[in-house]
């Protein structure tokens, strides 16, 4: 009935409450969100995939190829406007109504286009022509257009479908290894914050008095990872919705079975930092000690970050496997290579030990440092200290 | 009853508590008094755990204070702290939560000493928002929140005015019931003379005084103080006593035999109207000095 037993779980509901009330935390996420969402949306309304583009023609014959193209694209690529002329037809290009107009020439037809003709519609519009053209005059060699196209499909079969091709691969790489270093990141910092703050407003005396020092630590690097698995999955959730919205979802089943692999590779790396950036918050007295005692947390995050990023494919498979760099570069790896099952189960399995051991350690500095409200400590100082 | 046994803690070479025993009795305002660095704060922080002892130990009723009965103490450090951008009540209910209340009863309580405090419009304001009387208040409310079953308080009232003193004061007598027993530290010796009932004097980390603060202040009960008319020169030719000292009508001195006391009131009324007689009090600052030389 209170919470006696389990005073962490006070001080995790603090620090999330606390957050949600913050309008910083808000305004980044709302940033983040917004940023997301451009960047799953934008594609898609650059490739113009947003709606249909209209072409304009002046004779049923222009019509029916524009049709054509479009049942080729799969039903809506184009839009047939009918205009009364030629001249009708270039004022319409020129003043960007439509994207192109489709009209009779000498031996066929001509694409008029303003500065340029998009090489997608012209490409769709030229195949059609020649589908619509050769059928007519199968038609009148008496051939039906089945006939006609009997023996000339291809087909494309692929004997290892890679899930990604290469520049997607590349960049949901980065993307999954940039989410987990952003996060750890801005959460971190935001975890050595408020322990410093409560060192520096001494609240910390009356927290120490009244519950455990570990408590306190457990408390909030529970809180902080409730919140950053919410934020990640706010933002997973805004963009599939972006990407349903913009008739993308086909990405998705290649996310989706590496989805659960990121949750327990994010968990476990966010979690052994957490326990760091915690330390680091209590070596500080004020906040302008915090850019000295964050350096190392922030070292552990970006020498594999880039590592991740830059490095070749061997060095990244090793990568892998290297507890905190392979919360970056594990995921990443099994969306875009084929990873036998026992490397990710390894990789946790050396995460989590790793993880339990900077805890502990975590957990021992921090008791010892927190209620050191005299002047900055270094690391290795920390580690000599006596217990309290 | 509250008992600290044989502190004795080190920092380096300094030994800042000497064998630190105490008892801080329910129902009893007790002052901890002592110069700057005589090892109140040390000793204190030793009560509610933040800090260890190197040797002794800290007992509740006759046993060990473990984590779980210290959670019920009520503890307001020398330096003040909450935090600094939450809302005040949100403040309370959170420390009343921490020291074990239900939700429901932390809110009940807050609720009660922002009312007592007239601070209840207040509630919803960040605590650094208020002026640091007020926030002084919030920090003794958040000592009594739950109810504690001791209270430490160090330096409780420094910083605040006469008249917010009586105000703190006036809460404490109402919330603190005849089973909790109050330990708390001050330097102005004036308001532990007025609202003590024990006192216990620290110097250089030693206890080198402690006892009610009547006993304390009586000094030796044999010294007594005559104010007279007329000079009382004539003192100093009276047998069974040593004069301490006789400026024209007042005269201070010791009763060395028994009962002399009794034979001077009549001598001295038999020669004059007599303005005063009694033992001499001496003033706590005295006895500090005195105890602390």
């Amino acid at each position: 009935m209170n919470v006696l037993d389990r005073p962490w779980a006070l001080i995790a509901e603090r620090e999330i409450s606390t957050k949600l009330r913050d309008k910083t935390f808000i305004g980044s996420t709302l940033v983040m969100l917004f940023i997301v969402m451009v960047a799953v949306i934008l594609p898609a309304i650059l490739a113009g995939r947003g709606g249909a583009d209209k072409i304009a023609v002046i004779d049923d014959a222009g019509a029916k190829v524009v049709q054509q193209a479009s049942t080729t694209q799969g039903g809506d690529g184009y839009e047939v406007v009918r205009v009364a002329d030629r001249p009708a037809a270039e004022q319409q290009v020129t003043d960007g109504d439509v994207k192109a107009a489709l009209l009779p020439g000498p031996d066929g037809y001509v694409v008029l286009g303003k500065d340029r003709v998009d090489a997608g519609i012209e490409s769709a519009l030229r195949e059609a022509a020649a589908a619509v053209g050769m059928e007519a005059n199968a038609a009148k060699a008496g051939l039906t257009p089945e006939q006609l196209h009997s023996g000339t499909k291809v087909d494309v079969q692929l004997l290892k479908p890679g899930p990604l091709p290469d520049l997607v691969s590349q960049f949901v790489n980065i993307g999954l290894a940039l989410v987990f270093y952003m996060t750890a990141l801005g959460f971190g910092m935001m975890i050595a914050q408020s322990v410093v703050q409560e060192k520096e407003s001494r609240v910390v005396e009356i927290l120490a008095a009244a519950v455990p020092i570990r408590s306190l630590l457990w408390g909030k690097v529970l809180g902080n990872t409730v919140l950053a698995l919410s934020q990640i999955v706010v933002i997973a959730a805004a963009s599939l919705i972006g990407l349903l919205a913009t008739d993308q979802a086909d990405i998705l089943e290649v996310v989706a079975p590496v989805a659960g692999w990121f949750v327990v590779f994010f968990v476990l790396g966010f979690v052994a930092l957490a326990g760091l950036w915690a330390v680091a918050g209590s070596l500080a007295t004020r906040q302008e000690d915090l850019g000295s005692t964050t350096l190392p947390g922030q070292m552990i995050l970006m020498i594999p970050f880039f590592f991740s990023v830059f490095a070749g494919s061997s060095a990244k498979t090793v990568a892998s496997f290297v507890p905190i760099a392979s919360s970056m570069s594990m995921p990443g790896r099994m969306l875009t290579e084929d990873v036998p099952i026992w490397q990710p189960l390894v990789a946790i399995a050396l995460l989590l030990g790793a993880t339990v051991l900077i805890v502990r350690l975590g957990a021992r500095l921090y008791e010892r440092t927190l209620l050191q409200t005299g002047r900055r400590l270094g690391y290795r100082e920390a580690l000599a200290l006596e217990s309290r | 009853m509250l008992r600290v046994a044989g502190l004795t803690r080190r920092f380096g070479d300094h030994l800042a508590l000497d064998d630190v025993t105490f008892d801080v009795v329910p129902g009893r305002m007790t002052g901890f008094v002592g110069a700057n660095g005589a090892g109140k704060t040390t000793t204190m922080r030793i009560i509610l755990g933040v800090l260890a002892a190197n040797a002794g130990e800290v007992l509740w009723n006759g046993e060990l204070l473990t984590q779980e009965v210290r959670r019920d103490v009520g503890y307001m450090p020398e330096e003040r702290g909450l935090y600094p951008k939450m809302k005040i009540r949100d403040q309370l209910v959170f420390f009343g939560r921490l020291h074990g209340l239900s939700p429901d009863r932390a809110s009940e309580r807050a609720d009660k000493l922002l009312e007592r405090l007239g601070l209840a419009e207040r509630a919803t304001d960040a605590l650094e928002t208020l002026s640091l009387g007020n926030q002084q208040r919030v920090q003794i409310a958040a000592a009594l929140v739950h109810e504690p079953i001791a209270l430490v308080l160090d330096e409780p009232f420094s910083g605040l005015d006469p008249l917010a003193v009586d105000a703190m004061v006036d809460l404490l007598r109402e919330e603190v019931t005849s089973e909790v027993p109050v330990l708390f530290s001050s330097h102005q010796l004036d308001l532990v003379e007025r609202l003590c009932d024990d006192l216990v004097v620290l110097s250089r980390g030693k206890v080198v005084a402690a006892g009610s603060v009547a006993d304390l202040s009586a000094g030796s009960t044999s010294t007594y103080r005559l104010v007279v008319d007329g000079d009382a020169g004539w003192l100093r030719d009276v047998r069974g006593i040593e004069v301490r000292d006789v400026a024209g009508g007042t005269a201070l001195f010791d009763v060395l035999d028994e009962a002399v006391e009794q034979k001077i009131l009549q001598e001295a009324l038999s020669r004059g109207p007599v303005r005063e007689f009694g033992p001499a009090r001496v003033a706590l600052s005295d006895v500090f000095r005195e105890a602390t030389r």
